[in-house]
């Protein structure tokens, strides 16, 4: 009888009721969410408030620029830590030219390497994620060679910049949201942002129109790059210097920042603001289960669970499933 | 004549070229450390190699049966740890039963993704990268968050002895696992179709293959064998490791592409691949006789990476040919200016 109804109503009534059941998992998410934190000691201070927006910076610049690779279609970099890495190592070797001269630096060589790549995936379809993944090894490889295996030591006093804290707030977190702002209008309100979606929506469509698309995904990745250097520069002024250790695992922990956000990952649809909003609840989440005693295997699992789930609802509200 | 053109066509196919001819380059390089490091080759070599095969290959054909069917399952490392820690825990008292607590679970966990991978028909790669980091997790609740070390010594001296001088039951199994999925796909439909979803994954659907079963069941394989991987690495090296980094996935990778699958699915070979797992275990073991470092090795890797990647770029050849065609153009523009004159005359 139940067999009988589902199949009167097909495929339509199945995607629905799909939809039905990620709106509600959400909402009962959400739920959970707010009497955790309303229930646990110390979380709705200031202080905290001030530990997660710290805690989620240095990965949401990073993810700020992934955004751009996720938009255009090019999915995710896996050479993200390695580009940080080397953005850290940079910035600290030219302090000695000035704060800002270290951190253009820094920012240019990030953009560089990681254009280079953009360039090759837009122009000959080359898969991104194997291609990032050994552009991101010969990377580490370089460095780790180019710093003689020790930690990179700042050659002059200006990186303490970095960890300042006007208002109370660390610099970082400043940072961050004019960067998602910034990246928000670059989006949604210039050519080029338009561009980069449309491509990330149907590369055909965006080549008929006539777009260089390998030279707007150079241009995307470039971004990225950019911004991997400038959460490396963070990251290196964070722990006074830079050493391959330093990688750990800001690859995925960027990546799901950009997907928690509800960005689709293949492309045409998301925001900066969704990325930060993503970084934003990542770092709230880890933050409450931290001051509920759980340890680093249930927040690292938690954070994979919640990856899965939004990844699931975002393709399922796209509308695109069952289209392959 | 014909005959032997078409076959000449086959053996220069990009699935057969390239396992043997990566396969051979790396031999080559082996067989020359004398020359050019003056290291002695000892069997040894071959007992090292091949226990770098057993944990590489089964991830290696973990995730290139996933390529082949155009999927990409990031998941393989989060399987590994998680197998190795549930190995370790289930295989104090019989190894036997850690080993297949490890397989057996990951296996479920994988069918679990495939069968939402396959119903939602969502992208693989970004639901593996979300399972990676939750099994990652699961790894370290499990393991009560600490580096689990193995004290059933027993079977970590059993599955690392040697036999017959080259092997060890840890290699014999990899190899063993290897040769059963090989006579599978070469003998039973299973292998034309999981090409056949890599191809076109519509095309099959239509002809009839039951698209969301082998999906399912080809998460799970691919799960299993990560996890039988995981395991055996654990009890050889008397300790679960939480994270094993991202270095199995590149290799895996290079294995892949080296065992002349493309990236875009639907081409390769199981042989082939088997080749460029052992291509890819020799030339770490031709890194490990000649002391070259870690650095090194990663750059060797990233930019081997690096090329394949763009060698089997799908638009590299058309590009290469509007290029070619630009240039010829313009070579004949003058003589195109005069043709329509001499017509005239």
């Amino acid at each position: 009888m139940r067999v009988a109804t589902w199949q009167r109503f097909g495929p339509l009534a199945e995607w629905r009721s799909l939809r039905g059941l990620f709106t509600g998992l959400a909402a009962l998410g959400l739920v959970v969410l707010v009497v955790l934190a309303l229930t646990t000691d110390r979380f709705l201070s200031v202080e905290n408030i001030k530990a997660i927006l710290s805690s989620a910076s240095i990965v949401g610049i990073m993810a700020l620029g992934l955004t751009f690779i996720t938009l255009i279609g090019s999915l995710v970099s896996l050479a993200i830590a390695a580009t940080a890495v080397m953005g850290a190592m940079v910035f600290l070797v030219e302090l000695n030219l000035g704060l800002v001269p270290a951190l253009a630096i820094s920012m240019a060589a990030g953009a560089a390497v990681t254009a280079l790549q953009g360039l090759i995936i837009g122009a000959w379809g080359a898969n991104p994620v194997i291609l990032t993944i050994g552009a991101g090894f010969l990377l580490s490889g370089i460095t780790t060679k180019a710093s003689g295996g020790v930690i990179v030591q700042p050659t002059g006093g200006s990186w303490e910049t970095l960890n300042s804290t006007p208002l109370g707030v660390p610099l970082g977190v400043y940072v961050m949201v004019a960067l998602a702002l910034l990246y928000q209008f670059v989006l949604k309100r210039t050519v080029l942002g338009r561009r980069v979606i449309l491509i990330g929506e149907n590369r055909d469509a965006a080549r008929a129109a006539g777009m260089r698309i390998p030279r707007i995904t150079a241009i995307a990745f470039a971004i990225a790059g950019a911004s991997f250097a400038l959460g490396g520069a963070f990251l290196g002024a964070f722990n006074k210097g830079a050493s391959a250790q330093l990688e750990g695992t800001a690859t995925f922990d960027v990546i799901a920042a950009v997907l928690v956000g509800g960005t689709l990952i293949s492309g045409g649809r998301g925001s900066a603001l969704r990325t930060l909003a993503g970084a934003i609840v990542i770092a709230t989440i880890s933050d409450l289960l931290l001051l509920r005693g759980f340890d680093t295997g249930a927040q690292i699992l938690l954070k994979g669970v919640l990856v899965v789930v939004v990844v699931l609802a975002t393709w399922v509200a796209s509308g695109r499933e069952g289209t392959a | 004549m014909n005959t032997a053109r078409r076959t000449a066509a086959r053996w220069l196919r990009p699935e057969t070229v390239v396992p043997i001819t990566s396969f051979a380059v790396v031999l080559a390089a082996y067989l020359l450390t004398p020359v050019y490091h003056g290291h002695e080759l000892v069997d040894f070599d071959v007992y090292n190699t091949l226990q770098g095969f057993a944990s590489l290959g089964l991830i290696a054909l973990a995730l290139g049966l996933t390529i082949l069917a155009g999927e990409f399952d990031v998941s393989v490392l989060g399987m590994q740890a998680l197998g190795g820690v549930l190995a370790v825990k289930a295989g104090a008292d019989s190894g036997l039963v850690g080993i297949l607590a490890a397989t057996a679970g990951c296996a479920f966990l994988g069918a679990l993704q495939g069968g939402v991978i396959a119903r939602l028909r969502v992208q693989s790669m970004s639901v593996t990268i979300g399972t990676y980091i939750a099994l990652l997790g699961l790894a370290n609740v499990v393991a009560g968050n600490e580096t689990l070390t193995f004290a059933n010594t027993d079977a970590s001296i059993w599955i690392n002895q040697t036999v017959a001088g080259l092997f060890s039951p840890r290699s014999l199994i990899a190899l063993g696992v290897f040769a059963l999925v090989l006579v599978v796909c070469a003998t039973t439909r299973i292998g034309p179709e999981l090409r056949a979803l890599g191809g076109d994954r519509r095309a099959s659907r239509v002809v009839g293959v039951p698209v969301d079963r082998r999906l399912t069941a080809l998460f799970g394989v691919s799960g299993a064998l990560a996890g039988l991987a995981g395991a055996m690495l654990a009890y050889s090296n008397a300790s679960a490791s939480l994270n094993p980094g991202l270095q199995p996935l590149v290799l895996a990778a290079a294995a892949a592409v080296l065992g002349g699958l493309s990236l875009r699915g639907g081409r390769g070979a199981i042989w082939g691949l088997l080749l460029g797992a052992l291509a890819v275990s020799l030339l770490e073991q031709v890194f490990n006789v000649t002391a070259l470092p870690a650095s090194s090795a990663q750059i060797v890797f990233g930019s081997l990476l690096l090329v394949v990647v763009v060698v089997d770029a799908p638009d590299l050849r058309s590009s290469l040919a509007r290029l070619q065609a630009r240039r010829a153009s313009a070579r004949s523009a003058p003589s195109a200016q005069v043709k329509p004159k001499a017509a005239g005359g």
